[in-house]
Order: structure tokens, then sequence, then C-alpha cells
């Protein structure tokens, strides 16, 4: 794999999307399947980093991992 | 650390936004409970169940006299979790003392303010890029934020990348250290 793709793949990783099984839970990104064992623990370190900086950001002091399982319960309420 | 189990009675009632003020402090927790399955187990859907478990537990967790009961029952199931993943790959478990530490930052106006002041000074497609990561209210895949902007997959990363790093070293200029070690 080259730089530029390997670099592609983890700062995909970085996002909260996740993709729903069709249980409903979440799966794990297509991109980190893609990635070697360093490449997934740069991943997680740049999310550590991402998510403090969306917290310090946000009124509420929540990250967009934090959104994203609010929208799910706000979600099944509106169902 | 504060008792964050002073939001637990509503959550238990179905209080949404006593929830979301939980989660802003357990959510860094959780994560960082995890570093230490995360070459192998991809922990972002992890700690994402997990805390939608403890939203759907919460009204039967009874205190038990010590602080963060919501909490410590999160961190069991991110773990096991973890753990059941790993057991589908036919791998171990590693050492729990591999841990990394558990961080806990009260909200902070002048890193807040650190943090707006560099976003703002970002240019171009990397701004753009950081933008929309940060503001969609969807909660969307890079790759439909990448079309939404007009742009590829890599592009887009790369972008993110780049406003990465700026964004870093802006702020490493004004003494704040995002930057977590794998």
């Amino acid at each position: 794999m080259n730089p530029r793709d390997r670099e592609t793949l983890i700062e995909e990783t970085t996002s909260a999307w996740r993709p729903q099984r069709p249980d409903g839970a979440l799966g794990p990104h297509p991109s980190f399947a893609d990635l070697d064992e360093d490449g997934r623990r740069e991943a997680f370190a740049r999310t550590r980093a991402l998510r403090a900086l969306e917290a310090a950001l946000d009124a509420q002091g929540l990250s967009t991992t934090s959104r994203a399982v609010l929208r799910r319960i706000r979600g099944a309420r509106s169902e | 650390m504060s008792d964050l189990d002073h939001h637990l009675a509503a959550i238990a009632a179905g209080d949404a936004d006593a929830f979301a003020h939980w989660l802003a402090g357990a959510e860094p927790q959780v994560r960082a409970s995890l570093a230490r399955f995360a070459g192998v187990v991809d922990t972002e859907s992890v700690v994402q169940e997990s805390l939608l478990t403890a939203w759907q537990v919460a009204p039967r967790i009874t205190p038990d006299g010590h602080p963060n009961g919501l909490l410590r029952f999160c961190l069991r199931a991110a773990r096991n979790r973890a753990i059941s993943e790993l057991r589908k790959q036919g791998r171990q478990a590693p050492s729990p003392d591999a841990d990394a530490p558990v961080e806990m930052a009260p909200p902070d106006p002048l890193l807040r303010r650190a943090i707006a002041f560099c976003i703002e000074h970002l240019r171009g497609k990397p701004a753009a890029v950081l933008r929309a990561r940060l503001a969609d209210p969807a909660g969307g895949a890079d790759v439909d934020l990448a079309g939404s902007l007009g742009m590829s997959r890599n592009t887009f990363a790369q972008n993110l990348n780049r406003a990465r790093k700026q964004l870093t070293t802006c702020l490493t200029r004004r003494g704040v250290h995002l930057e977590a070690s794998p």
C-alpha cells in the first residue's frame, strides 16, 4: 500500500461514522480492515486527539462520537 | 474526577440531556480504556455501542456507595465487547497493564478559544474539510462529505490530514497539546 492510500484509510477511520449491521449494532469502519496494526493504532491516537478537539469546541462538551450516540437515542424515540 | 453518577437518576428517568452531560465526561474515559485493543479492534464502534448500552442499562444500575457506577459499568461493557471482537478473530485479550492513562479534562474556556482561533485561521480546502466534519449534523461517512464538497475520497482525507497538522502546529504554539501517543 502506498503512503497516500494509507493516510486516506487512517483519516477515514478517525470519523465517528460507522456502518450499521443488520441487527442494528455498529460494525467496524470499512477502512479499518485494510490497515495494519500500526495504522490502526495511529488512527486511534488521531481519533483521541480529534475527539478532544471536537469536545472542546462544542458548547456542551460533546464530541462527534457522543453526538452520534445521542442521535441514535433520539432517533429511536421518534420512530 | 467528579462523580458522573449525579446525572444517574435523571438518565434512568429517560432524560437524554442528562445523558449528554454524562457522555461529555464518560466518553474520553471509555475510549482511553480501549487503547490496548486499538491495533486489532475498531474501538470507535465499541465506544459507541458501549455508551448506548449504558443508556439502556442506566435504570437498572443500583448505587453501590462508590462513585461513577454507570461509568464503571460502561468500562466493563466496553472491555467485554472488545474481547468478544478479539475472540471472533481467534485472538487473546492483551494484558490490562498496557492501558493508556485515563484522562479527564474539565471544560476549559481558554482551550476552546485557542482551538477556535486556530480553526478560524485555517484556509482553503483543509478548512472546508475540517468544518464539514465538525458541523455535519447527520454524522455521515467521509465519502459522503467529500461528495458534498466536490472532492474525491483521497482529496478529502489529504485535506483533513493537512488541517489536523496545521491545527496541531497552531495549538502547540499556544501551549496546547492534543496529540495522543498511539
